[in-house]
């Protein structure tokens, strides 16, 4: 099992070039059954991410665009009337797959931001009184710019807590840009990028992770990372239960990826940033971007034995 | 904010507040001008802390001790002695506030406090004072809290209420300690604060002394009886005898004062009782005719005192066992007759005439004796707190013309009397009565019952004691001095507050009378608690001890209490969990010393990376021992703390010796 893992990881390299971290992380939450946001400028391979992993792990792949004007029955589908046979036939929109790339969602009004979040949350729609499921595996990339704000509605903490990570890409190294140049469009690699698992296959995967072993060492620790944002005066606010649990699955799933059946604190210290980047501010700027200094204290200071 | 930390103004106010409350009950021994140097150092103390002043210069400084010095040296005519030292450090006590800069001067200054808080009771250890310094130990307290918290505590209260509520928790240990810490004896001896101011009697007598010490209230003495108290009639309480008369005082020969005790001869049953005696100064002790007792250093004197061989400079608890029908000297040499027979060569010639009338009469001394009682009965005595002044001859004087006279007129002219008709006889000083304290079951003699009696002496019989006061005024022997002098209204005319003037008033004697129970409680039961009582206590609820067992089980005990609090602090029953982390930790020691240091946030796995990195040499067992841990602590692999410390081991030698840490 897990050298296909390690075989996914390859292919999406292949394509993503001088990126393994951030690939790692991205499989570590879909694994962990959670969802993934970006936060990059356009043009950094957020699009080429999402697609990569859709085809390899065999999942099919739908994108919504954010605007202002996107309506939540554009992300969830609407019913139309049929003149055949005289009723409404319920037209699923483009959540009903399996891996959804919300591309530059602090775009769309928060109306439409929270028909995704919600779904997002409970796994299901529910349009005109009828309850449908949504596919199984169901994994939503969220992507967000940081830099144009004009226009955008940036997301309330409180939906920022229901991604399991947020992770920026950053730019490529100088060798890996060059063989980027050097090499094949990578738009036109895409589509032969075969599947490595199938639905079953990453199903039992996804199954395997909760079973990795958190020894009660490794929980006082993630305890010990919580109580700090609560109690040190430099935190806006504390982690909520959500977040240690988040932290958990996370760092389970990063173990679990690399072959472990138990996790360490080097496990919780490499999903942290991710994982909790996005959930903390400082006190002295509540609705900055703190998260990162934040989350280097808490590396370097709290005692990870 | 300066480089040493301020003190909190909370601190500074509890300390001042404490400050007070150190000095009041030293007030009584202190010169006044240290009082008006509180005022000054606080007042200084207070503009310091709003910036209005400036601390003291070093000129000053050496100034103000010089010249404190030199007070103390005036007011106290010394710089040593427990006296001189508690001004002296009373003074220090109150000079350290505006020298006070850091915290750490300002926990100097608690420190002191508290030692000057445990000086007071050398002065005094009654019930109100030790009660009363709770209250600096608290506000000392709430200080030491104060100091500890951020200058910007604003309410007052909080350490208050904190510093009560450590003292009520401190409660059960100071029991524990109180009742089983071993007394020991002093060290070094103390020389107490003088006490030539206590009123008492003295060791001669002249007409008016006894009258004199009956107008003090002070107590003298409690005595605490095993079953019911002899009958009031019975109460003589023996201090000292008089043999030698010089015309109009009576005193001590000096060879009673150095000879032990003649031969006796006990008979009847004997009373036993317990008592505390207040400080006298003097080295007597109180006992009902004839007095034993097991104290240390105490003797039977041959005029059957008991005597102490150093004065009761403290509270004294004694046990006596008395023996009143016993049989006392029935023989005496001649030189001993001789000397309770003197009498200067002239003087009162009436008196006399009037022995040698008496003793014409009645051949035998008993009858003799008889007769002078029957004299003091029948014709027109009267009994006074205010006799009129006697002259030179003041027997006579007091025999045939006043005819008023207080216990010691009576005593002293029947001992003359019957010396000068042949009867050898002596003079006793001592106490008679006393109140009896029902509810506590003890009698407590104030200096008001002071009385002087006569002892006479017969061949085969020995020593007999007659009480002519009894002739005159039966009542002050039955019911006590204040019917006594009734008519005259002179029971302690000069001490109007005294609470037993008013003993007629119902509710009030019952509150003096419970709280001189309490009085009584506090200075049987805590002060007197002393070796003997302890080890007595102990033995009760233990069984026979003795002093060695004693230690043994306190040894044992203390080692008990200390286990317990070990065992709670250190939680050994945790420990199996927590043997990977002490391992852990030797194995960070190890390689600290060889420079390469774990920093807090570092992992098990990523630390070892880095010292493999750094020793490479070692590289195979600082792995070894990182994965045997990480497998042990968080892969669920069984704890095999034997096989940590293997790989540790290895890993040791496998290192060059270091002790100390590389830099």
């Amino acid at each position: 099992m897990h050298t296909k893992l390690d075989a996914c990881l390859d292919a999406v390299n292949q394509i993503l070039l001088g990126k393994e971290p951030q690939v790692r992380l991205a499989l570590t939450c879909l694994l962990a059954r959670g969802h993934l946001l970006i936060e990059d400028l356009p043009g950094m391979g957020k699009t080429t991410l999402s697609h990569a992993l859709a085809n390899v792990l065999g999942l099919n792949f739908q994108r919504i665009q954010f605007t202002s004007d996107l309506l939540p029955g554009d992300i969830l589908g609407t019913s139309v009337f049929d003149k055949d046979t005289g009723l409404f036939v319920f037209h699923p929109g483009p959540i009903f797959a399996e891996l959804v790339l919300a591309d530059e969602i602090n775009r769309a009004t928060p109306k439409s931001q929270s028909a995704l979040l919600e779904a997002m949350e409970e796994g299901q729609v529910t349009i005109e009184g009828a309850t449908r499921p949504l596919p199984e595996p169901f994994f939503v990339i969220a992507t967000q710019n940081p830099v144009s704000q004009g226009g955008t509605f940036a997301l309330p903490e409180s939906q920022l807590d229901r991604f399991l990570m947020r992770l920026s890409l950053g730019y490529p190294a100088k060798a890996a840009e060059k063989a980027l140049l050097l090499g094949e469009a990578r738009r036109e690699m895409l589509p032969r990028l075969d599947a490595v698992l199938s639905h079953e296959q990453l199903a039992a995967l996804q199954a395997e992770v909760p079973k990795v072993r958190a020894s009660d060492a490794v929980v006082d620790y993630v305890l010990r990372l919580v109580e700090a944002t609560r109690t040190q005066p430099q935190f806006a606010w504390g982690l909520s239960p959500r977040a240690s649990l988040a932290l958990l699955a996370a760092a389970r799933a990063w173990a679990f990826l690399a072959q472990r059946d138990y996790v360490i604190p080097e496990d919780v210290q490499a999903v942290l940033p991710s994982v909790v980047g996005h959930r903390l501010r400082e006190r002295a700027d509540p609705t900055g971007h703190g998260g990162g200094t934040l989350v280097q204290w808490l590396l370097r200071e709290v005692p990870a034995l | 904010m300066s480089a040493v930390q301020a003190i909190p103004r909370i601190s500074l106010l509890w300390l001042l507040v404490a400050q007070v409350l150190v000095i009041i009950p030293h007030l009584a021994h202190l010169p006044l001008w240290i009082v008006a140097l509180w005022l000054v150092c606080a007042g200084w103390r207070v503009q310091i802390y709003r910036m209005r002043a400036q601390y003291p210069a070093t000129w000053l400084k050496s100034g103000l001790t010089v010249g404190i010095v030199g007070g103390v040296y005036l007011s106290r005519g010394s710089l040593i002695g427990l006296d001189a030292g508690v001004v002296l450090l009373i003074a220090a006590f109150i000079l350290k506030l505006v020298e006070m800069r850091s915290r750490r001067d300002a926990l100097v200054l608690i420190l002191l406090g508290f030692f000057a808080v445990v000086t007071v009771y050398l002065f005094d250890d009654r019930l109100t004072t030790v009660a009363f310094t709770l209250l600096p130990v608290t506000g000392l307290l709430a200080a030491l809290i104060g100091l500890q918290q951020s200058p910007l505590q604003q309410s007052p209260w909080q350490p208050l209420r904190l510093a009560a509520s450590l003292l009520a928790q401190a409660l059960p240990l100071m029991l524990l300690l109180f009742l089983f810490f071993p007394r020991f004896g002093p060290l070094w001896s103390l020389p107490m604060p003088d006490q030539r101011g206590v009123t008492g009697l003295s060791d001669s007598m002249a007409p008016n002394d006894i009258a004199e010490l009956s107008r003090s209230d002070a107590l003298a003495f409690r005595a605490s009886f095993e079953g019911a108290p002899p009958p009031r009639n019975q109460q003589y309480w023996r201090a000292l005898t008089f043999d030698k008369f010089e015309g109009r005082r009576w005193s001590q020969s000096s060879e009673v004062r150095w000879t032990s005790a003649p031969s006796w001869t006990p008979a009847g049953e004997p009373i036993r009782y317990r008592i505390i005696m207040e400080a006298s100064s003097k080295p007597w002790l109180f006992g009902i005719d004839l007095a034993t007792t097991e104290l240390e250093r105490t003797r039977l004197m041959s005029d059957f005192r008991l005597e102490r061989r150093e004065p009761v400079d403290q509270k004294l608890v004694y046990r006596v066992t008395s023996w009143p029908q016993a049989l006392r000297e029935p023989t005496m040499v001649k030189p001993a007759i001789r000397r309770v027979l003197q009498l200067p060569a002239d003087g009162n010639p009436r008196s006399r005439a009037w022995a040698q009338q008496l003793k014409d009469q009645y051949p035998d001394p008993q009858a003799l004796v008889q007769a002078v009682l029957q004299h003091f009965n029948r014709e027109p005595y009267f009994y006074t707190l205010r006799p009129p002044p006697v002259g030179e001859n003041s027997i006579d004087d007091f025999l045939f013309d006043t005819r008023r006279g207080f216990c010691e007129h009576y005593a002293g002219a029947t001992a003359f009397v019957l010396r000068a008709a042949g009867v050898p006889a002596r003079v006793v000083t001592g106490y008679q009565g006393g109140e009896l304290n029902v509810s506590g079951n003890y009698i407590q003699v104030r200096q008001f019952d002071a009385h002087a009696w006569v002892e006479y002496w017969r061949e085969g019989t020995g020593w007999t004691s007659v009480d002519p006061t009894f002739q005159v005024a039966p009542q002050r022997i039955e019911q006590g001095l204040e019917q006594a002098l009734a008519g005259e209204q002179s029971f302690l005319e000069n001490s109007p507050l005294s609470l037993l003037r008013y003993r007629h008033i119902g509710w009030l004697n019952d509150l003096r009378m419970s709280w001189e129970n309490l009085n009584y409680g506090w200075e049987r039961w805590v002060l007197g608690y002393q070796q003997g009582t302890q080890l007595e206590v102990l033995q009760k609820w233990f069984g026979r001890l003795d002093s060695g067992d004693f230690v043994l089980a306190l040894v044992g005990g203390g080692g008990a209490v200390l286990l317990l609090v070990a065992l709670w602090l250190f939680k050994p029953w945790r420990r199996e969990r927590d043997v990977h982390q002490r391992l852990y930790l030797r194995f960070e020691r190890l390689l600290a010393r060889h420079g390469v240091q774990r920093q807090p946030g570092e992992g098990a796995r990523a630390f070892a990376q880095r010292a493999e990195l750094a020793l490479p040499a070692q590289l195979g067992h600082i792995r070894a021992f990182a994965d045997a841990f990480e497998a042990q602590r968080y892969g669920g692999a069984p704890s095999a703390p034997d096989h940590l410390q293997c790989h540790l081991r290895a890993l040791r030698r496998a290192l060059p010796i270091r002790l100390l840490r590389r830099d």
